[in-house]
């Protein structure tokens, strides 16, 4: 009881917090109302807890964030000049990326991070593999998609190494070779049907996460 | 010193309303779902990033909060959409196959597994 109190201590300060910034003038009235909403929305909505599966290293943090500025950048450039210059010939491909990331909370941090450097977007999780599909625009990533791929990885690399857990870290150094036999008949992953709580079930806290025990 | 705000300001509007209509230029000439969604997912995140950081130099501090809440949140869910929109295109068999030169799902999610492309709209090629 105290234990889950505690857990959703941060959810409540994050909520009341947020309606502060909404108001922005923070009032006596914007402030109590605030603690009021953030406890009622606690109280009827009961989100999982999210345990801490990271461990912050705050200036590999800080350089990872601005190389993701910087990719941002790069990557709206590339692709805008690629709807210019080559429009509907443009080419692609669906590339493979293992993760060394092992808990819901990288995975989905992996995620956003392909989906905002250049010219790659998430097209499926597979959770229980650790594994991501990333559609490549082939004309923004030089040419190659195993350049592609491998740049991708070093990224996922560098946020494992300033997020992972230290029982994460380490292993860093050497990735799970993407080379393992793709099982047709393997009921998770991408070959669960489509729906609207598909994607979503792939990627956040749920019933699919493995081995999180800390 | 405002001045050179103005014009810092004027520099980040323009140069995010280039990269929305980058986006759409995007939307309405890449070939299929998947590509559409890089534009809107890249090209008019930075825009829309750059206006609001544009749009904050014209204002009272206080008013960079809801901004910056609202830049997070872009950032938040932009990428989602983009994987769902993607992951859907992909099942619904609605990506252009002859751009692919590479396809490292197709094992695992062979084409007859995937829903056939005929539902799809007679004008989705776009033109």
């Amino acid at each position: 009881m105290n234990r889950s109190l505690l857990r959703r201590l941060p959810s409540l300060l994050w909520l009341w917090l947020l309606w502060i910034l909404l108001w922005s003038t923070p009032s006596p009235l914007v402030v109590l109302g605030g603690l009021l909403v953030a406890v009622a929305v606690l109280a009827v909505s009961r989100f999982p807890g999210v345990s801490p599966q990271i461990t912050v290293r705050p200036l590999r943090l800080l350089g990872l964030c601005a190389r993701t500025a910087g990719d941002l950048v790069v990557s709206a450039t590339a692709v805008g000049w690629a709807a210019l210059r080559h429009g509907p010939r443009v080419r692609a491909a669906i590339v493979e990326l293992p993760l060394t990331a092992d808990s819901d909370l990288l995975v989905t941090l992996a995620t956003l991070l392909v989906n905002v450097s250049p010219g790659s977007l998430v097209l499926e999780i597979d959770r229980h593999r650790g594994v991501l599909y990333v559609h490549v625009l082939l004309v923004v990533a030089s040419g190659e998609a195993e350049d592609a791929r491998r740049r991708l990885l070093e990224n996922e690399r560098r946020l494992v190494a300033a997020l992972g857990r230290d029982q994460d870290a380490p292993s860093a150094s050497g990735p799970p070779g993407p080379s393992e036999p793709p099982g047709p008949s393997e009921p998770p992953g991408p070959s669960e049907p489509p729906g609207p709580s598909g994607p979503s079930g792939s990627s956040g806290p749920s019933p699919t996460s493995r081995k999180d025990d800390s | 010193m405002s001045a050179v705000l103005d014009v810092v300001s004027a520099v980040l509007l323009i140069a995010g309303a280039v990269f929305c209509l980058l986006a759409s230029v995007g939307v309405l000439r890449f070939p299929d779902a998947v590509g559409r969604q890089h534009a809107a997912a890249k090209a008019q995140t930075l825009g829309l990033l750059l206006i609001l950081l544009g749009a904050a130099l014209q204002n009272a501090p206080r008013y960079a909060a809801p901004l910056a809440l609202v830049a997070l949140f872009q950032l938040l869910t932009i990428p989602v959409t983009g994987q769902i929109v993607g992951r859907t295109a992909y099942r619904t068999s609605a990506l252009a196959g002859k751009s692919l030169t590479e396809d490292a799902l197709a094992r695992r999610l062979p084409p007859e597994e995937r829903l056939p492309p005929e539902e799809r709209r007679p004008d989705a090629d776009g033109g």
